[in-house]
Protein backbone atom coordinates (compact mmCIF):
# COMPACT_ATOMS: atom_id res chain seq x y z
CA UNK A 1 0.00 0.00 0.00
CA UNK A 2 1.21 3.50 -0.79
CA UNK A 3 0.81 5.64 2.30
CA UNK A 4 -1.82 5.00 4.94
CA UNK A 5 -5.00 3.15 4.00
CA UNK A 6 -7.49 5.51 2.39
CA UNK A 7 -9.98 2.86 1.28
CA UNK A 8 -10.77 0.20 3.88
CA UNK A 9 -13.09 -2.51 2.63
CA UNK A 10 -14.36 -5.46 4.65
CA UNK A 11 -17.61 -6.32 2.94
CA UNK A 12 -19.54 -9.52 2.37
CA UNK A 13 -22.80 -10.27 0.67
CA UNK A 14 -24.72 -13.16 -0.76
CA UNK A 15 -26.90 -12.98 -3.79
CA UNK A 16 -28.53 -16.22 -4.69
CA UNK A 17 -25.65 -18.64 -5.09
CA UNK A 18 -23.06 -15.95 -5.56
CA UNK A 19 -21.05 -14.94 -2.53
CA UNK A 20 -18.79 -11.95 -2.35
CA UNK A 21 -16.31 -11.42 0.45
CA UNK A 22 -13.73 -8.69 0.02
CA UNK A 23 -11.17 -7.36 2.46
CA UNK A 24 -8.64 -4.84 1.25
CA UNK A 25 -6.69 -1.82 2.49
CA UNK A 26 -5.92 0.48 -0.37
CA UNK A 27 -4.41 3.88 -1.05
CA UNK A 28 -6.01 6.64 -3.06
CA UNK A 29 -5.81 5.21 -6.56
CA UNK A 30 -6.71 1.57 -6.96
CA UNK A 31 -8.18 -0.83 -9.48
CA UNK A 32 -10.31 -3.91 -9.00
CA UNK A 33 -9.30 -6.35 -11.71
CA UNK A 34 -10.95 -9.61 -12.57
CA UNK A 35 -12.78 -11.63 -15.21
CA UNK A 36 -16.46 -11.01 -15.88
CA UNK A 37 -18.59 -12.62 -13.23
CA UNK A 38 -15.94 -12.05 -10.57
CA UNK A 39 -18.26 -9.70 -8.70
CA UNK A 40 -16.57 -6.41 -9.59
CA UNK A 41 -19.73 -4.42 -10.29
CA UNK A 42 -21.47 -5.99 -7.31
CA UNK A 43 -18.60 -4.85 -5.11
CA UNK A 44 -18.80 -1.33 -6.49
CA UNK A 45 -22.54 -1.20 -5.87
CA UNK A 46 -22.07 -2.46 -2.33
CA UNK A 47 -19.46 0.25 -1.72
CA UNK A 48 -21.85 2.87 -3.09
CA UNK A 49 -24.50 1.62 -0.66
CA UNK A 50 -26.79 0.54 -3.49
CA UNK A 51 -26.71 -3.12 -2.53
CA UNK A 52 -27.11 -4.41 1.01
CA UNK A 53 -23.95 -5.97 2.43
CA UNK A 54 -22.50 -6.81 5.80
CA UNK A 55 -19.25 -5.57 7.22
CA UNK A 56 -17.30 -2.37 7.42
CA UNK A 57 -16.38 0.30 4.92
CA UNK A 58 -14.35 3.41 5.60
CA UNK A 59 -13.14 5.98 3.09
CA UNK A 60 -10.55 8.52 4.15
CA UNK A 61 -11.15 7.64 7.79
CA UNK A 62 -14.92 8.20 7.54
CA UNK A 63 -16.91 5.09 8.43
CA UNK A 64 -19.68 4.74 5.87
CA UNK A 65 -20.82 1.35 7.02
CA UNK A 66 -20.19 -0.83 10.03
CA UNK A 67 -22.70 -3.59 10.55
CA UNK A 68 -21.32 -4.45 13.98
CA UNK A 69 -21.88 -0.87 15.13
CA UNK A 70 -25.23 -0.58 13.38
CA UNK A 71 -23.97 2.01 10.89
CA UNK A 72 -25.19 2.00 7.30
CA UNK A 73 -25.15 5.32 5.49
CA UNK A 74 -27.61 5.40 2.58
CA UNK A 75 -26.07 6.15 -0.85
CA UNK A 76 -27.14 9.80 -0.74
CA UNK A 77 -25.03 10.35 2.37
CA UNK A 78 -21.90 8.52 1.24
CA UNK A 79 -20.66 11.13 -1.22
CA UNK A 80 -19.22 8.54 -3.58
CA UNK A 81 -19.08 9.41 -7.27
CA UNK A 82 -20.47 6.29 -8.89
CA UNK A 83 -20.13 6.05 -12.68
CA UNK A 84 -21.76 2.85 -13.98
CA UNK A 85 -20.74 1.21 -17.23
CA UNK A 86 -21.63 3.42 -20.22
CA UNK A 87 -22.41 6.30 -17.84
CA UNK A 88 -26.12 5.89 -17.12
CA UNK A 89 -26.97 9.50 -17.94
CA UNK A 90 -30.50 10.65 -17.21
CA UNK A 91 -32.15 10.42 -20.64
CA UNK A 92 -34.85 12.98 -19.83
CA UNK A 93 -32.37 15.69 -18.89
CA UNK A 94 -30.07 17.77 -21.06
CA UNK A 95 -26.32 17.38 -20.65
CA UNK A 96 -26.19 20.58 -18.60
CA UNK A 97 -28.92 19.40 -16.24
CA UNK A 98 -27.22 16.02 -15.96
CA UNK A 99 -24.02 17.82 -14.99
CA UNK A 100 -25.65 19.96 -12.33
CA UNK A 101 -27.84 17.18 -10.93
CA UNK A 102 -25.53 16.43 -8.01
CA UNK A 103 -24.64 20.03 -7.20
CA UNK A 104 -26.13 22.17 -4.46
CA UNK A 105 -29.16 24.00 -5.94
CA UNK A 106 -28.21 22.50 -9.30
CA UNK A 107 -25.81 25.35 -9.71
CA UNK A 108 -23.77 25.57 -12.93
CA UNK A 109 -20.62 27.56 -12.34
CA UNK A 110 -18.12 28.10 -9.56
CA UNK A 111 -16.50 25.44 -7.43
CA UNK A 112 -14.40 24.08 -10.27
CA UNK A 113 -17.31 23.79 -12.69
CA UNK A 114 -15.76 25.85 -15.50
CA UNK A 115 -12.37 24.20 -15.18
CA UNK A 116 -13.73 20.67 -15.37
CA UNK A 117 -16.17 21.49 -18.16
CA UNK A 118 -13.30 23.08 -20.08
CA UNK A 119 -10.92 20.23 -19.41
CA UNK A 120 -13.38 17.65 -20.75
CA UNK A 121 -14.64 19.96 -23.53
CA UNK A 122 -18.26 19.62 -22.49
CA UNK A 123 -19.63 23.07 -23.19
CA UNK A 124 -20.60 22.30 -26.83
CA UNK A 125 -22.75 19.44 -25.51
CA UNK A 126 -24.73 21.38 -22.88
CA UNK A 127 -28.02 21.61 -24.77
CA UNK A 128 -27.96 18.07 -26.15
CA UNK A 129 -29.77 15.06 -24.75
CA UNK A 130 -27.94 11.81 -23.91
CA UNK A 131 -29.50 9.94 -26.82
CA UNK A 132 -27.69 12.28 -29.21
CA UNK A 133 -24.25 11.73 -27.69
CA UNK A 134 -21.58 9.29 -28.83
CA UNK A 135 -20.36 6.61 -26.44
CA UNK A 136 -17.24 8.61 -25.64
CA UNK A 137 -19.18 11.82 -25.02
CA UNK A 138 -21.54 10.00 -22.69
CA UNK A 139 -18.64 8.75 -20.57
CA UNK A 140 -17.18 12.22 -20.35
CA UNK A 141 -20.47 13.71 -19.20
CA UNK A 142 -21.01 10.90 -16.69
CA UNK A 143 -17.48 11.33 -15.32
CA UNK A 144 -17.99 15.07 -14.97
CA UNK A 145 -21.42 14.64 -13.40
CA UNK A 146 -19.93 12.44 -10.70
CA UNK A 147 -16.94 14.73 -10.13
CA UNK A 148 -19.03 17.90 -9.94
CA UNK A 149 -20.82 16.49 -6.90
CA UNK A 150 -17.44 16.66 -5.10
CA UNK A 151 -17.19 12.98 -4.16
CA UNK A 152 -14.76 11.73 -1.53
CA UNK A 153 -14.03 8.80 -3.86
CA UNK A 154 -14.74 8.21 -7.53
CA UNK A 155 -16.08 4.76 -8.42
CA UNK A 156 -15.67 3.88 -12.11
CA UNK A 157 -17.14 0.72 -13.60
CA UNK A 158 -15.37 -0.40 -16.79
CA UNK A 159 -14.80 3.14 -18.07
CA UNK A 160 -13.84 2.07 -21.59
CA UNK A 161 -16.11 -0.95 -22.12
CA UNK A 162 -17.70 -0.82 -25.55
CA UNK A 163 -15.53 2.00 -26.86
CA UNK A 164 -13.38 1.54 -29.94
CA UNK A 165 -9.59 1.66 -29.31
CA UNK A 166 -9.24 5.33 -30.25
CA UNK A 167 -12.09 6.48 -28.02
CA UNK A 168 -10.95 4.19 -25.22
CA UNK A 169 -7.50 5.77 -25.46
CA UNK A 170 -8.96 9.28 -25.25
CA UNK A 171 -11.24 8.26 -22.40
CA UNK A 172 -8.38 6.83 -20.35
CA UNK A 173 -6.25 9.89 -21.00
CA UNK A 174 -9.15 12.11 -19.92
CA UNK A 175 -9.68 10.18 -16.71
CA UNK A 176 -5.96 10.31 -15.88
CA UNK A 177 -5.76 14.02 -16.55
CA UNK A 178 -8.89 15.01 -14.65
CA UNK A 179 -8.09 12.74 -11.73
CA UNK A 180 -4.70 14.39 -11.37
CA UNK A 181 -6.08 17.91 -11.81
CA UNK A 182 -8.71 17.43 -9.11
CA UNK A 183 -6.60 15.05 -7.03
CA UNK A 184 -9.67 12.90 -6.45
CA UNK A 185 -9.27 9.38 -5.06
CA UNK A 186 -10.28 6.64 -7.46
CA UNK A 187 -11.43 3.05 -7.36
CA UNK A 188 -11.83 1.68 -10.87
CA UNK A 189 -13.26 -1.68 -11.85
CA UNK A 190 -11.94 -3.28 -15.02
CA UNK A 191 -11.23 -6.59 -16.65
CA UNK A 192 -8.33 -5.15 -18.63
CA UNK A 193 -4.88 -5.29 -17.17
CA UNK A 194 -3.61 -2.40 -19.26
CA UNK A 195 -6.46 -0.23 -18.02
CA UNK A 196 -5.69 -1.10 -14.42
CA UNK A 197 -2.01 -0.32 -14.93
CA UNK A 198 -2.76 2.89 -16.81
CA UNK A 199 -5.07 4.26 -14.11
CA UNK A 200 -4.12 2.81 -10.78
CA UNK A 201 -1.10 2.31 -8.60
CA UNK A 202 -2.65 -0.54 -6.65
CA UNK A 203 -4.81 -3.47 -7.65
CA UNK A 204 -7.22 -5.90 -6.06
CA UNK A 205 -7.46 -9.11 -8.05
CA UNK A 206 -10.95 -10.51 -7.73
CA UNK A 207 -12.16 -13.89 -8.89
CA UNK A 208 -15.45 -15.63 -8.08
CA UNK A 209 -16.18 -13.13 -5.33
CA UNK A 210 -12.86 -13.62 -3.55
CA UNK A 211 -9.71 -11.54 -3.38
CA UNK A 212 -6.83 -13.36 -5.07
CA UNK A 213 -4.20 -10.73 -4.37
CA UNK A 214 -3.87 -7.10 -3.30
CA UNK A 215 -0.95 -4.74 -3.59
CA UNK A 216 1.04 -2.35 -5.76
CA UNK A 217 -0.25 -2.84 -9.29
CA UNK A 218 2.74 -4.05 -11.30
CA UNK A 219 4.25 -6.08 -8.49
CA UNK A 220 0.96 -7.80 -7.71
CA UNK A 221 0.29 -8.65 -11.32
CA UNK A 222 3.82 -9.96 -11.74
CA UNK A 223 3.59 -12.34 -8.80
CA UNK A 224 4.24 -15.86 -10.16
CA UNK A 225 1.11 -17.16 -8.48
CA UNK A 226 -0.94 -14.52 -10.25
CA UNK A 227 0.79 -15.10 -13.57
CA UNK A 228 0.16 -18.83 -13.25
CA UNK A 229 -3.46 -18.23 -12.31
CA UNK A 230 -3.87 -16.17 -15.44
CA UNK A 231 -1.72 -18.41 -17.64
CA UNK A 232 -4.29 -18.27 -20.42
CA UNK A 233 -4.23 -14.53 -20.60
CA UNK A 234 -1.49 -12.75 -22.48
CA UNK A 235 0.60 -10.44 -20.40
CA UNK A 236 0.46 -6.89 -21.61
CA UNK A 237 3.37 -4.63 -20.81
CA UNK A 238 2.23 -1.11 -20.01
CA UNK A 239 4.58 1.85 -19.79
CA UNK A 240 4.35 5.61 -19.45
CA UNK A 241 6.06 7.62 -22.17
CA UNK A 242 5.97 10.93 -23.98
CA UNK A 243 5.97 11.81 -27.61
CA UNK A 244 9.21 13.24 -29.02
CA UNK A 245 8.61 13.70 -32.75
CA UNK A 246 6.57 12.63 -35.73
CA UNK A 247 8.00 11.22 -38.94
CA UNK A 248 5.08 11.35 -41.35
CA UNK A 249 7.11 10.08 -44.30
CA UNK A 250 8.54 7.20 -42.34
CA UNK A 251 5.11 6.40 -40.94
CA UNK A 252 6.36 6.45 -37.39
CA UNK A 253 6.31 8.56 -34.26
CA UNK A 254 9.18 8.58 -31.80
CA UNK A 255 8.46 8.09 -28.14
CA UNK A 256 10.68 8.37 -25.10
CA UNK A 257 9.91 5.84 -22.38
CA UNK A 258 9.77 7.28 -18.87
CA UNK A 259 11.81 4.30 -17.68
CA UNK A 260 14.55 5.05 -20.26
CA UNK A 261 14.95 4.16 -23.91
CA UNK A 262 13.39 5.38 -27.13
CA UNK A 263 11.00 3.43 -29.32
CA UNK A 264 9.05 4.12 -32.46
CA UNK A 265 5.32 3.58 -32.65
CA UNK A 266 2.99 3.75 -35.66
CA UNK A 267 2.58 7.32 -36.97
CA UNK A 268 -0.09 8.98 -34.77
CA UNK A 269 -0.55 12.57 -35.97
CA UNK A 270 -3.44 13.18 -33.55
CA UNK A 271 -1.01 13.04 -30.63
CA UNK A 272 0.73 16.31 -29.79
CA UNK A 273 4.51 16.50 -29.46
CA UNK A 274 5.40 16.34 -25.77
CA UNK A 275 2.09 14.74 -24.73
CA UNK A 276 2.09 12.04 -22.08
CA UNK A 277 1.14 8.58 -23.24
CA UNK A 278 0.56 5.14 -21.91
CA UNK A 279 1.91 2.47 -24.25
CA UNK A 280 1.19 -1.22 -24.26
CA UNK A 281 2.85 -4.19 -25.89
CA UNK A 282 2.12 -7.89 -25.51
CA UNK A 283 4.78 -10.06 -23.87
CA UNK A 284 4.54 -12.28 -26.97
CA UNK A 285 5.69 -9.40 -29.15
CA UNK A 286 8.91 -8.68 -27.24
CA UNK A 287 11.95 -10.52 -28.61
CA UNK A 288 15.09 -11.04 -26.59
CA UNK A 289 18.57 -10.69 -28.07
CA UNK A 290 21.79 -11.42 -26.22
CA UNK A 291 23.80 -9.01 -28.36
CA UNK A 292 22.91 -5.55 -29.73
CA UNK A 293 20.58 -6.25 -32.66
CA UNK A 294 21.69 -5.10 -36.11
CA UNK A 295 20.32 -5.59 -39.60
CA UNK A 296 16.82 -5.86 -38.24
CA UNK A 297 13.79 -3.91 -39.35
CA UNK A 298 12.61 -3.70 -35.77
CA UNK A 299 13.54 -0.18 -34.74
CA UNK A 300 12.84 -0.57 -31.08
CA UNK A 301 15.67 -1.99 -29.03
CA UNK A 302 15.87 -1.34 -25.33
CA UNK A 303 18.87 -2.56 -23.35
CA UNK A 304 18.54 -4.14 -19.92
CA UNK A 305 19.31 -7.13 -17.79
CA UNK A 306 17.34 -10.28 -17.17
CA UNK A 307 16.18 -9.88 -13.61
CA UNK A 308 14.12 -12.98 -13.28
CA UNK A 309 12.93 -15.99 -15.24
CA UNK A 310 9.39 -16.91 -14.27
CA UNK A 311 8.15 -20.30 -15.44
CA UNK A 312 4.40 -20.28 -16.09
CA UNK A 313 2.86 -23.49 -17.35
CA UNK A 314 4.82 -24.65 -20.38
CA UNK A 315 6.47 -21.32 -21.05
CA UNK A 316 8.70 -18.75 -19.37
CA UNK A 317 8.46 -15.05 -18.76
CA UNK A 318 11.76 -13.18 -18.70
CA UNK A 319 11.54 -9.99 -16.67
CA UNK A 320 13.78 -7.21 -17.94
CA UNK A 321 13.28 -4.06 -15.89
CA UNK A 322 9.56 -3.35 -16.05
CA UNK A 323 9.10 -5.57 -19.10
CA UNK A 324 7.99 -9.15 -19.42
CA UNK A 325 8.93 -11.09 -22.54
CA UNK A 326 7.27 -14.38 -23.28
CA UNK A 327 9.67 -17.20 -24.24
CA UNK A 328 9.64 -20.92 -24.79
CA UNK A 329 11.90 -23.07 -22.56
CA UNK A 330 13.78 -24.00 -25.76
CA UNK A 331 14.60 -20.35 -26.43
CA UNK A 332 15.81 -19.89 -22.85
CA UNK A 333 18.12 -22.86 -23.26
CA UNK A 334 19.33 -21.79 -26.69
CA UNK A 335 20.16 -18.26 -25.52
CA UNK A 336 21.56 -19.68 -22.31
CA UNK A 337 19.55 -17.07 -20.40
CA UNK A 338 20.03 -16.58 -16.71
CA UNK A 339 19.28 -13.82 -14.26
CA UNK A 340 21.81 -11.03 -14.60
CA UNK A 341 22.50 -11.51 -18.32
CA UNK A 342 22.57 -8.33 -20.41
CA UNK A 343 19.89 -8.46 -23.09
CA UNK A 344 18.18 -6.27 -25.67
CA UNK A 345 14.43 -6.19 -26.01
CA UNK A 346 13.31 -5.82 -29.60
CA UNK A 347 9.83 -5.10 -30.94
CA UNK A 348 8.22 -4.20 -34.24
CA UNK A 349 6.87 -0.67 -34.48
CA UNK A 350 3.37 -1.98 -35.07
CA UNK A 351 3.43 -4.11 -31.94
CA UNK A 352 3.16 -0.95 -29.83
CA UNK A 353 -0.27 0.35 -28.96
CA UNK A 354 -1.16 3.68 -27.43
CA UNK A 355 -3.52 2.92 -24.55
CA UNK A 356 -3.99 6.46 -23.28
CA UNK A 357 -3.02 9.71 -24.92
CA UNK B 1 -91.37 14.47 -26.07
CA UNK B 2 -89.70 17.86 -26.13
CA UNK B 3 -86.26 17.61 -27.78
CA UNK B 4 -84.80 20.57 -25.81
CA UNK B 5 -85.50 18.90 -22.49
CA UNK B 6 -84.04 15.66 -23.72
CA UNK B 7 -80.80 17.35 -24.76
CA UNK B 8 -80.46 19.10 -21.40
CA UNK B 9 -80.88 15.71 -19.77
CA UNK B 10 -78.25 14.24 -22.04
CA UNK B 11 -75.86 17.09 -21.28
CA UNK B 12 -76.14 16.62 -17.53
CA UNK B 13 -75.81 12.87 -18.01
CA UNK B 14 -72.58 13.38 -19.95
CA UNK B 15 -71.27 15.83 -17.38
CA UNK B 16 -72.08 13.50 -14.51
CA UNK B 17 -70.43 10.58 -16.27
CA UNK B 18 -67.29 12.63 -17.01
CA UNK B 19 -67.16 13.93 -13.43
CA UNK B 20 -67.52 10.46 -11.97
CA UNK B 21 -64.85 9.01 -14.26
CA UNK B 22 -62.51 11.91 -13.46
CA UNK B 23 -63.06 11.48 -9.72
CA UNK B 24 -62.46 7.73 -9.99
CA UNK B 25 -59.27 8.35 -11.94
CA UNK B 26 -58.01 10.91 -9.41
CA UNK B 27 -58.82 8.53 -6.60
CA UNK B 28 -56.78 5.82 -8.33
CA UNK B 29 -53.77 7.93 -9.22
CA UNK B 30 -51.71 7.83 -6.03
CA UNK B 31 -52.47 4.25 -4.91
CA UNK B 32 -52.23 3.09 -8.53
CA UNK B 33 -48.78 4.61 -9.10
CA UNK B 34 -47.64 3.34 -5.70
CA UNK B 35 -48.85 -0.19 -6.43
CA UNK B 36 -47.27 -0.08 -9.88
CA UNK B 37 -43.93 1.02 -8.47
CA UNK B 38 -43.98 -1.60 -5.71
CA UNK B 39 -44.89 -4.33 -8.21
CA UNK B 40 -42.07 -3.25 -10.52
CA UNK B 41 -39.52 -4.07 -7.79
CA UNK B 42 -38.22 -7.62 -7.95
CA UNK B 43 -37.70 -10.16 -5.25
CA UNK B 44 -39.86 -9.40 -2.23
CA UNK B 45 -42.31 -11.57 -0.39
CA UNK B 46 -45.98 -11.10 -1.10
CA UNK B 47 -45.44 -9.71 -4.57
CA UNK B 48 -47.49 -12.49 -6.16
CA UNK B 49 -50.30 -11.92 -3.67
CA UNK B 50 -50.47 -8.18 -4.36
CA UNK B 51 -50.20 -8.85 -8.07
CA UNK B 52 -53.21 -11.18 -7.94
CA UNK B 53 -55.20 -8.82 -5.77
CA UNK B 54 -54.60 -5.90 -8.10
CA UNK B 55 -55.53 -7.86 -11.22
CA UNK B 56 -58.62 -9.47 -9.73
CA UNK B 57 -61.13 -6.79 -10.83
CA UNK B 58 -59.87 -7.30 -14.37
CA UNK B 59 -60.90 -10.95 -14.51
CA UNK B 60 -63.86 -11.10 -12.11
CA UNK B 61 -67.32 -10.38 -13.46
CA UNK B 62 -67.89 -6.68 -12.67
CA UNK B 63 -71.12 -7.69 -10.98
CA UNK B 64 -69.13 -9.82 -8.55
CA UNK B 65 -66.88 -6.84 -7.80
CA UNK B 66 -70.01 -4.75 -7.31
CA UNK B 67 -71.49 -7.30 -4.95
CA UNK B 68 -68.29 -7.40 -2.89
CA UNK B 69 -68.23 -3.59 -2.72
CA UNK B 70 -71.90 -3.52 -1.73
CA UNK B 71 -71.26 -5.98 1.09
CA UNK B 72 -68.22 -3.99 2.26
CA UNK B 73 -69.62 -0.49 1.87
CA UNK B 74 -73.33 -0.97 2.47
CA UNK B 75 -74.70 0.69 5.62
CA UNK B 76 -74.30 -2.58 7.49
CA UNK B 77 -70.97 -3.54 5.90
CA UNK B 78 -67.68 -3.60 7.84
CA UNK B 79 -66.49 -0.44 6.08
CA UNK B 80 -69.81 1.16 5.25
CA UNK B 81 -71.16 1.11 8.81
CA UNK B 82 -68.38 3.15 10.47
CA UNK B 83 -68.36 5.56 7.53
CA UNK B 84 -72.08 6.15 7.93
CA UNK B 85 -72.28 6.11 11.72
CA UNK B 86 -69.16 8.20 12.45
CA UNK B 87 -68.97 10.50 9.45
CA UNK B 88 -72.46 10.32 8.06
CA UNK B 89 -71.11 9.30 4.67
CA UNK B 90 -73.22 7.01 2.54
CA UNK B 91 -71.52 5.08 -0.23
CA UNK B 92 -74.08 2.63 -1.55
CA UNK B 93 -76.72 4.05 -3.89
CA UNK B 94 -75.05 7.48 -4.02
CA UNK B 95 -72.70 9.13 -6.51
CA UNK B 96 -69.86 8.07 -4.20
CA UNK B 97 -70.78 4.47 -4.90
CA UNK B 98 -70.52 5.16 -8.63
CA UNK B 99 -67.05 6.66 -8.16
CA UNK B 100 -65.92 3.76 -5.97
CA UNK B 101 -67.19 1.07 -8.34
CA UNK B 102 -65.63 2.77 -11.38
CA UNK B 103 -62.36 3.28 -9.53
CA UNK B 104 -62.02 -0.32 -8.40
CA UNK B 105 -62.77 -1.74 -11.83
CA UNK B 106 -60.43 0.70 -13.59
CA UNK B 107 -57.58 0.33 -11.07
CA UNK B 108 -55.81 -2.69 -12.66
CA UNK B 109 -55.59 -0.92 -16.03
CA UNK B 110 -53.68 1.98 -14.51
CA UNK B 111 -51.45 -0.30 -12.47
CA UNK B 112 -50.53 -2.68 -15.28
CA UNK B 113 -49.57 0.03 -17.71
CA UNK B 114 -47.68 2.10 -15.13
CA UNK B 115 -45.94 -0.97 -13.81
CA UNK B 116 -44.45 -1.97 -17.12
CA UNK B 117 -43.34 1.65 -17.57
CA UNK B 118 -41.49 1.52 -14.23
CA UNK B 119 -40.00 -1.84 -15.13
CA UNK B 120 -38.52 -0.30 -18.26
CA UNK B 121 -36.63 2.37 -16.34
CA UNK B 122 -32.96 1.36 -16.10
CA UNK B 123 -32.56 0.61 -12.37
CA UNK B 124 -29.13 2.22 -12.46
CA UNK B 125 -30.69 5.63 -13.05
CA UNK B 126 -32.42 6.02 -9.68
CA UNK B 127 -29.31 4.38 -8.20
CA UNK B 128 -27.08 7.09 -9.68
CA UNK B 129 -29.52 9.73 -8.46
CA UNK B 130 -29.10 8.31 -4.96
CA UNK B 131 -25.32 8.57 -5.16
CA UNK B 132 -25.76 12.17 -6.32
CA UNK B 133 -27.48 13.04 -3.07
CA UNK B 134 -31.15 12.24 -3.67
CA UNK B 135 -33.15 10.29 -1.14
CA UNK B 136 -35.40 7.51 -2.45
CA UNK B 137 -38.46 9.78 -2.66
CA UNK B 138 -36.73 12.54 -4.60
CA UNK B 139 -35.04 9.97 -6.84
CA UNK B 140 -38.52 8.66 -7.62
CA UNK B 141 -39.98 12.07 -8.46
CA UNK B 142 -36.96 13.40 -10.31
CA UNK B 143 -35.93 10.31 -12.25
CA UNK B 144 -38.29 7.34 -12.20
CA UNK B 145 -41.62 9.13 -12.57
CA UNK B 146 -40.48 11.46 -15.38
CA UNK B 147 -39.08 8.45 -17.24
CA UNK B 148 -42.15 6.28 -16.69
CA UNK B 149 -44.43 9.25 -17.39
CA UNK B 150 -45.77 8.03 -20.70
CA UNK B 151 -46.79 4.62 -19.41
CA UNK B 152 -48.40 6.21 -16.37
CA UNK B 153 -50.37 8.60 -18.57
CA UNK B 154 -51.40 5.83 -20.93
CA UNK B 155 -52.63 3.79 -17.98
CA UNK B 156 -54.45 6.78 -16.54
CA UNK B 157 -56.28 7.43 -19.79
CA UNK B 158 -57.14 3.77 -20.14
CA UNK B 159 -58.48 3.73 -16.59
CA UNK B 160 -60.46 6.91 -17.27
CA UNK B 161 -61.97 5.41 -20.41
CA UNK B 162 -62.83 2.23 -18.53
CA UNK B 163 -64.45 4.26 -15.73
CA UNK B 164 -66.51 6.16 -18.32
CA UNK B 165 -68.11 2.93 -19.44
CA UNK B 166 -68.37 1.10 -16.11
CA UNK B 167 -71.68 -0.71 -15.77
CA UNK B 168 -71.77 -4.04 -13.90
CA UNK B 169 -70.18 -3.05 -10.61
CA UNK B 170 -71.88 0.35 -10.61
CA UNK B 171 -75.40 -0.95 -10.99
CA UNK B 172 -74.94 -3.23 -7.97
CA UNK B 173 -73.30 -0.67 -5.70
CA UNK B 174 -75.18 2.44 -6.77
CA UNK B 175 -78.27 1.26 -8.58
CA UNK B 176 -79.58 3.07 -11.62
CA UNK B 177 -81.20 6.18 -10.20
CA UNK B 178 -81.78 8.89 -12.84
CA UNK B 179 -80.38 12.21 -11.68
CA UNK B 180 -78.53 10.60 -8.79
CA UNK B 181 -76.39 7.66 -9.85
CA UNK B 182 -77.26 7.22 -13.49
CA UNK B 183 -74.30 7.38 -15.89
CA UNK B 184 -74.28 7.10 -19.68
CA UNK B 185 -73.85 3.34 -19.57
CA UNK B 186 -76.68 2.90 -17.07
CA UNK B 187 -79.02 5.20 -18.99
CA UNK B 188 -78.23 3.35 -22.20
CA UNK B 189 -79.23 0.09 -20.52
CA UNK B 190 -82.48 1.64 -19.33
CA UNK B 191 -83.33 2.92 -22.83
CA UNK B 192 -82.73 -0.53 -24.30
CA UNK B 193 -84.90 -2.17 -21.70
CA UNK B 194 -87.88 -0.01 -22.51
CA UNK B 195 -87.27 -0.21 -26.25
CA UNK B 196 -86.03 3.35 -26.88
CA UNK B 197 -83.44 2.11 -29.35
CA UNK B 198 -82.72 5.51 -30.91
CA UNK B 199 -81.99 7.09 -27.54
CA UNK B 200 -79.82 4.12 -26.64
CA UNK B 201 -77.87 4.41 -29.89
CA UNK B 202 -77.34 8.12 -29.31
CA UNK B 203 -75.85 7.45 -25.88
CA UNK B 204 -73.71 4.67 -27.31
CA UNK B 205 -72.36 7.08 -29.91
CA UNK B 206 -71.63 9.73 -27.26
CA UNK B 207 -69.83 7.14 -25.10
CA UNK B 208 -67.69 6.05 -28.04
CA UNK B 209 -66.90 9.68 -28.84
CA UNK B 210 -65.84 10.49 -25.29
CA UNK B 211 -63.60 7.44 -24.96
CA UNK B 212 -62.02 8.06 -28.35
CA UNK B 213 -61.44 11.72 -27.49
CA UNK B 214 -59.65 10.74 -24.28
CA UNK B 215 -57.40 8.30 -26.13
CA UNK B 216 -56.60 10.78 -28.90
CA UNK B 217 -55.81 13.54 -26.41
CA UNK B 218 -53.41 11.28 -24.53
CA UNK B 219 -51.76 10.23 -27.77
CA UNK B 220 -51.22 13.89 -28.69
CA UNK B 221 -49.70 14.79 -25.33
CA UNK B 222 -47.36 11.82 -25.45
CA UNK B 223 -46.38 12.62 -29.00
CA UNK B 224 -45.65 16.24 -28.27
CA UNK B 225 -43.44 15.28 -25.34
CA UNK B 226 -41.58 12.82 -27.53
CA UNK B 227 -40.88 15.60 -29.98
CA UNK B 228 -39.53 17.99 -27.35
CA UNK B 229 -37.32 15.24 -25.99
CA UNK B 230 -35.94 14.52 -29.41
CA UNK B 231 -34.94 18.11 -30.06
Amino acid sequence: MLGPAFIEIDLALRQGRFELAVSARLGKVAAVLGPSGAGKTTLLEAIAGLRPSRGRLAIGGEVLQDTAAGVFLPPEQRRLGYVPQDGALFPHLSVLRNLTFGRPHRHAGGDGFEALVGSLDLEPLFARYPRHLSGGERRRVALARALLARPRLLLLDEPTAGLDPLRARKALAGIRRVREELDVPLLVVTHGQQEALALASEVVLLDAGRVQAVGPARQTLLAPRVLAHDAERRWENVAAAHLVRHDAEGGTSEVRLDGGGTVTIPYSPDLAIGSDLILAIDAEDLLLATSPPSGLSARNAVAGHVEELIPVGTSVYARVGPWLAHLTPAAVAELDLAAGNPVWLVAKTHSWRVVAG
Amino acid sequence: MIPAVASIDTASLVLFTLAVAAAATLLNLVPGIAAAWVLSRQGWRGRAVLETLVSLPLVLPPTAVGLALLLLFGRTGPLGRPLYERLGIDIAFTWRGVVLASAVVAFPLLVRSARSAFEEVDPRLPAVARTLGRGPVRAFFEVELPLAWRGVLAGTVLAFARALGEFGATILVAGNIPGRTQTLALALYQHVQVGRDREALKLAAISALLAAAALVLAEMVVHRREKTLAE
